[in-house]
């Protein structure tokens, strides 16, 4: 049996674990990356708007700061975030954007002046500060109060993923490209390491490492239409769910990005509503502001969707064959605007729907887009269940999205996360109390099971189809876990998915080579899709409240009361086992910087936790307390709800803005 | 009425020594909006499904699945079915290491580039103040190594590329690009004297032969012909300048 | 070839530090070579000399096409007769001389690129032919011409160099007909035209140096080859003409019956003395 040595085993190649990688290996340690695709091929490359982070250089963005984006981003989660991680991401943001633009990051860049924007479906006038001339620029995006969204033309996660990806070759960090892991290594209580398959040899081996990190992305594909690439299909959640030991917490929590094209469901990004873009329907009428005449088509993503799909059901969408859409019109933003800060919903209008966005509408409809849901961590990236298992991005529920992420936290997440996760690792490994020695034999006995289990899957003599089974669980996600949930349809989701998890016990292959042959992997893969898709469905049948992207219409309204705590979903140890067993770990309201409240869109009623009013006068005490002793906002912060030394050291501190110089000290 | 398309696929299994490379044709019908990514999926869903393929984004945004579709090489997700002839032979890009049927490994020769090129930017602080703000950049600077920035890596300018298909070691318009990029980026602290180390022979620039393929494939259209002749003459004006400049080590 | 290139260029230089590193295997460790910039840029310094020249050449002997007499004094104007007083072939021989020496140089430079094995070449032919990608099939058609040209070109500046006198209405007219060498002309017209057309687009793309679009260069491209071509064959057309009319007063040499006026001064008395008045003489090519 090969096996592989290493410090850091990071599972997955997108912008997480890259960064992660990077960390950990400045600090000194050996690292090991695991990529199903070339690096620069992750589905990272596909974020297109970009990434916030509150510098506060353009002139829209003036005033913005980490309060600002702590606030928008657990509004936007429906309170179902950590708010001590949410903290830590909203310090860390402006220096990811920073450390990203001293590696070559090609930022779009302030300059000044009059600019002509459309804002609300007028043309305005804006000025920007000579002094923020040459800085890094910022547009608007949906659920935020400030222009944050710091952005690479429309081709944000691209650059970013090359900049960090290249960084990885500066440091010779090795990646094992066309490399899936089939299981994680562990005893029960501690992680070490993962079964390896080589995607074109079909050799398997073992990878050992200290620390192992899971940052494998989201598991889009379990929808039939999707924004998502083909290589999202959540091995990295069922890595760990099939451990038995670790949690994937919230998998209910699914966004649908408001404008996928229709009918492919390939993304068009947030920033055409952002830079002015708007909805409209059958008759050309703007419906948005109808629903929500604050922030119209810039409310959260899970709200705008939600109120797409309403419009569509009171007959106001476009009839097609595939079925009814609605409009997206960014004609009004002018053919050089496209050209220059949208060029690639330029290229995808052009070349998969044939027509020019600067003179037509775009077809759209609210498509899967995100995977709130992950491997369980602390604020260290770690799981509490597992030692040595970290995740980071959106494979893992860290947690800062809560029930709904807001655009532009996605990549900014996979970044910031992949610096903090990976100088935790750092520390983990440095820490003379985790050496301990690698069980060989343990890693063996992985290695034979997986081994025979693919064995036994190749030469079964089965009758189901793989490819078809997947398609099949793809249209069942779709119908009856979408946007609209209800406990009719979840029921018969939980049950279809469980009769499609057994008939993949019976799968069967034509082609019989171990090497590479996609038929196999296919198969493998199907199961333990199916096994997150009856997770997901299991979970939204049970959480019987609307919080974020999860929507029940027979329980329209968010409950504190009941539902402000996680799904955590265990796999029960057990060949037969159709379900997952759910557990719920609560929110602390007592400890909330944020407590519960109107989200500022969507609907104003729920049902308040008890501890609310409580936490919210004693924030108003807090508060006058910290005026009446001239304290500023750090200080505010710092007694509402401390959390620096959550963060690595090397990551502490304030950031600069124009408006708010640093001092000298630190 | 849909009408049938006919695809013929390039197989052959290299790790398998019986296997020899042959066409086989599949008849599938073409449908609105129908691209290869749709009609290659569908194959291996009901046809046949030992055929091999890369997609990952089919989005035409993360250049796995660059294949030589009549005999030219463009990303088969962004291909619609209704553009092509009733009869197409698809192929796998040459010149990268063939992993089966209509999968190559270009992400292996991508990487072997990415080193041989130092295509990382040589900044001149290694590691930032991160708390401080970001360090000024002209909008149009900005701008224009995005420009070079947008190339994805697909393999189609050195799958397009006659020099590359007689020298092995060719960098291509992709490690053209890479260079050019890091060139116009303010914040990179390298010299055209030290670009010529890494491009400056025939394995490099002046091995290129202005066949301009990559130029006409490349999806990103990105402005290949104008660079290279820029860096061109950039790196002839590096060979022409006095030996005393050149070989100060 | 490239090697062959690298080692005539230092096949005098004395015994040098490099000389061992390079032996040992370490060239790479060494700084870049200049040598492969200075190639590049000498190899299309040839070639648009080349190809300028070509242009003067068809020129030159398309003179032909306004008669015999303004021909010949092209042909005479080159061998000095009208500064000198008296014909000079030699300085003919100096200008081939010339041309040879950049032509074997644009060859030898021009051949580091051609497909040094089956294997390669069979690669580029089916690379172009399957990808139908113009300029790809037009280096293709480069390597053949060029291939060509290292035969036919080669064979004729010989010729030029060492009979540099047998040039004239008459002589060379029973050249293309009477010895036989209208096909050699015919063909080596065709190579020089294609060659050299699709060279000078290629240097406009490759050094990107002119004002024009891709497009319009090779819009330009295919009218000059095209222009060049017919001007081409009527000259060769003519000359073979004049030839099978020549054919029985073979080796016989051309003297104009009558000059110009404007020309008449710089001619040189003694031979056009019938000349003055002006009247007109038979006379015979001073040989």
């Amino acid at each position: 049996m090969k096996t592989l040595m290493t410090d850091v085993l990071v599972v997955g190649g997108g912008l997480a674990g890259l960064r992660a990688a990077i960390g950990a290996k400045r600090r000194g340690h050996r690292v090991l990356a695991l990529s199903l695709v070339p690096p620069k091929r992750s589905h990272s490359a596909a974020a297109q708007g970009g990434m916030q982070a509150s510098l506060a250089n353009v002139i829209r963005g003036q005033g913005d700061c980490e309060d600002v984006h702590f606030e928008d981003t657990v509004r936007g989660s429906d309170w179902g975030a950590d708010q001590i991680v949410a903290r830590m991401f909203v310090n860390t943001a402006p220096k990811a954007v920073r450390e990203l633009a001293a590696w070559g990051t090609p930022w779009s860049r302030v300059r000044r002046g009059d600019h002509n924007v459309v804002i609300n479906g007028e043309k305005v006038t804006l000025t920007e500060r000579t002094e923020a001339h040459g800085l890094i620029a910022q547009r608007d995006f949906g659920g935020t109060k400030k222009w944050r969204t710091c952005h690479v033309s429309d081709g944000t996660g691209h650059a970013m993923l090359f900049t960090v990806s290249d960084q990885v070759i500066k440091h010779e960090i090795e990646v094992l490209e066309r490399t899936e892991a089939l299981a994680l290594i562990h005893d029960g209580e501690r992680c070490y390491g993962a079964v390896v398959r080589d995607l074109i040899s079909g050799e398997i081996f073992a990878c050992m490492a200290k620390a192992t990190l899971i940052a494998t992305g989201g598991a889009g594909r379990l929808y039939r239409v999707t924004t998502n690439a083909v290589i999202c299909e959540g091995m990295g959640h069922a890595l760990a769910l099939e451990t038995g030991i670790a949690p994937l917490g919230n998998m209910e929590a699914v966004q649908f990005h408001p404008t996928g094209i229709f009918p492919a469901g390939i993304l068009v990004t947030e920033g055409c509503r952002g830079d002015g873009g708007l909805l409209r329907d059958v008759d050309g009428h703007r419906f948005m502001p109808d629903y929500e005449p604050e922030k119209k088509e810039l409310a959260s993503r899970d709200v705008v969707s939600r109120r797409m799909e309403e419009h569509i059901r009171k007959g106001k969408g476009i009839p097609s064959r595939f079925g009814e859409h609605l409009w997206l019109d960014i004609t009004l933003l002018g053919k050089h605007h496209i050209e220059h800060n949208l060029r690639e919903v330029k290229e995808i209008c052009e070349t998969f729907l044939g027509i020019d966005p600067a003179r037509h509408w775009i077809p759209v409809r609210p498509a899967q887009h995100y995977t709130m849901g992950g491997v369980r961590t602390n604020p260290t990236g770690q799981s509490p269940w597992l030692t040595g298992l970290f995740a980071a991005g959106e494979a893992a529920c860290w947690d800062l999205h809560g029930f709904n992420r807001l655009g532009g936290n996605s990549v900014a997440e996979t970044v910031v996360a992949g610096m903090i996760v990976g100088e935790f690792m750092a520390d983990f490994c440095d820490d003379s109390a985790n050496t301990v020695a690698q069980p060989i034999k343990l890693a063996e006995e992985f290695v034979q099971r997986e081994s025979a289990a693919l064995n036994t899957l190749l030469h079964h003599p089965g009758k189901e189809n793989a490819f078809r089974l997947c398609t099949e669980m793809q249209e069942v996600m779709t119908r009856c876990v979408g946007i609209f949930r209800s406990h009719d349809d979840l029921q018969e989701g939980v049950s279809q998915l469980q009769r499609l998890l057994q008939k993949s016990r019976d799968i069967g292959i034509s082609g019989k080579h171990s090497g590479s042959n996609p038929e196999l992997v296919a198969a493998y893969r199907v199961r333990r899709m199916l096994k997150l898709a009856v997770t997901i469905a299991h979970g939204a049948l049970q959480r019987t409240e609307s919080r974020g992207a999860h929507f029940r219409e027979d329980f329209p309204q968010r409950n504190d009361e009941a539902w402000l705590k996680r799904t955590l979903a265990f796999w029960p140890d057990d060949r037969d086992a159709t379900l997952p067993r759910l557990e719920y770990e609560p929110l602390d309201v007592k400890r909330m910087e944020l407590p519960p409240g109107w989200r500022g869109y969507g609907a104003k009623d729920y049902i308040n936790h008890p501890d609310t009013p409580a936490r919210q006068s004693e924030i108003e005490r807090v508060r006058n307390r910290v005026q009446t002793e001239g304290g500023d906002r750090f200080a505010l912060q710092e007694a509402l709800m401390p959390y620096a030394d959550h963060l690595p050291e090397s990551l502490r501190g304030r950031n600069e803005r124009l408006d708010e110089p640093l001092e000298n000290n630190p | 009425m849909s009408r049938p398309i006919t695809l013929q696929i390039l197989r052959y299994n290299p790790q398998n020594a019986a296997s020899r490379p042959r066409l086989q044709s599949y008849t599938l019908d073409k449908a609105d909006g129908m691209t290869l990514f749709i009609a290659l999926n569908e194959i291996r869903e009901h046809q046949d499904a030992t055929l091999q393929f890369d997609f990952v984004c089919r989005a035409g945004i993360c250049g796995s699945c660059a294949m030589m579709v009549n005999g030219r090489p463009r990303l088969a997700c962004r291909t619609l079915v209704n553009e092509l002839p009733d009869t197409v032979v698809l192929a796998p890009l040459p010149f990268f290491e063939l992993i089966g049927d209509l999968s190559v490994n270009t992400g292996k020769w991508m990487r072997g580039m990415s080193e041989r090129l130092q295509t990382w930017l040589h900044a001149r602080e290694e590691l930032p103040d991160l708390r401080r703000i970001e360090e000024k950049m002209e909008p149009e600077e900005a701008e224009a190594v995005y420009e070079m920035d947008r190339c994805i890596e697909c393999g189609c300018c050195v799958a397009a590329c006659g020099t590359a298909q007689m020298r092995q070691d060719f960098v291509g318009a992709v490690g053209f690009g890479k260079i050019a990029r890091f060139r116009l980026d303010p914040r990179d602290t390298r010299t055209d004297g030290d670009y010529y180390e890494l491009i400056g022979d025939d394995s490099g620039v002046f091995g290129c032969m202005s066949l301009l393929a990559c130029h006409d494939v490349c999806p990103k259209s990105l402005p290949l012909q104008t660079q290279i002749a820029f860096l061109r003459r950039k790196m002839v004006s590096q060979a022409l300048q006095p030996a005393v400049a050149q070989t100060a080590n | 070839m490239q090697h062959i290139m690298t080692a005539f260029f230092f096949c005098n230089a004395p015994m040098s530090e490099s000389l061992f590193v390079v032996q040992s295997g370490l060239a790479e460790a060494l700084r870049k070579s200049r040598l492969p910039g200075l190639l590049d840029v000498l190899q299309s310094v040839t070639g648009l000399v080349l190809a300028l020249f070509m242009w003067g050449h068809m020129m030159f002997v398309a003179s032909i096409l306004l008669g015999k007499t303004p021909m010949w004094t092209i042909t005479k104007l080159f061998e000095g007769y009208f500064f000198f007083g008296k014909s000079y072939p030699g300085l003919v021989s100096c200008v081939v001389a010339f041309i040879a020496l950049v032509f074997v140089a644009h060859a030898l430079l021009a051949v580091r690129k051609f497909p040094a094995s089956y294997r390669q070449f069979r690669a580029i032919r089916a690379h172009a032919k399957a990808m139908r990608h113009g300029d790809s099939t037009l280096w293709v058609w480069q390597v053949y011409t060029g291939f060509l040209l290292f035969f036919l070109a080669s064979a004729h500046l010989y010729q030029m160099l060492v009979w540099p006198q047998n040039i004239g209405p008459y002589a060379s007219s029973d050249r293309i007909w009477s010895d036989g060498l209208w096909p050699f002309y015919l063909t080596m017209l065709l190579a020089v035209e294609l060659h050299g057309g699709i060279g000078l687009y290629r240097l406009a793309v490759k050094w990107d140096l002119l004002p024009a679009s891709r497009a319009f260069l090779k819009r330009l491209k295919w009218g000059l080859t095209a222009f060049f071509l017919i001007l081409g064959l009527a000259t060769l057309g003519a000359y073979m003409k004049i030839g099978y009319e020549h054919r029985f007063q073979y080796g016989e040499r051309y003297t104009p019956e009558t000059l110009p006026g404007w020309l008449l001064p710089f001619a040189p008395a003694k031979d056009f003395s019938g000349l003055y008045p002006v009247e007109a003489t038979f006379g015979k090519e001073a040989s």
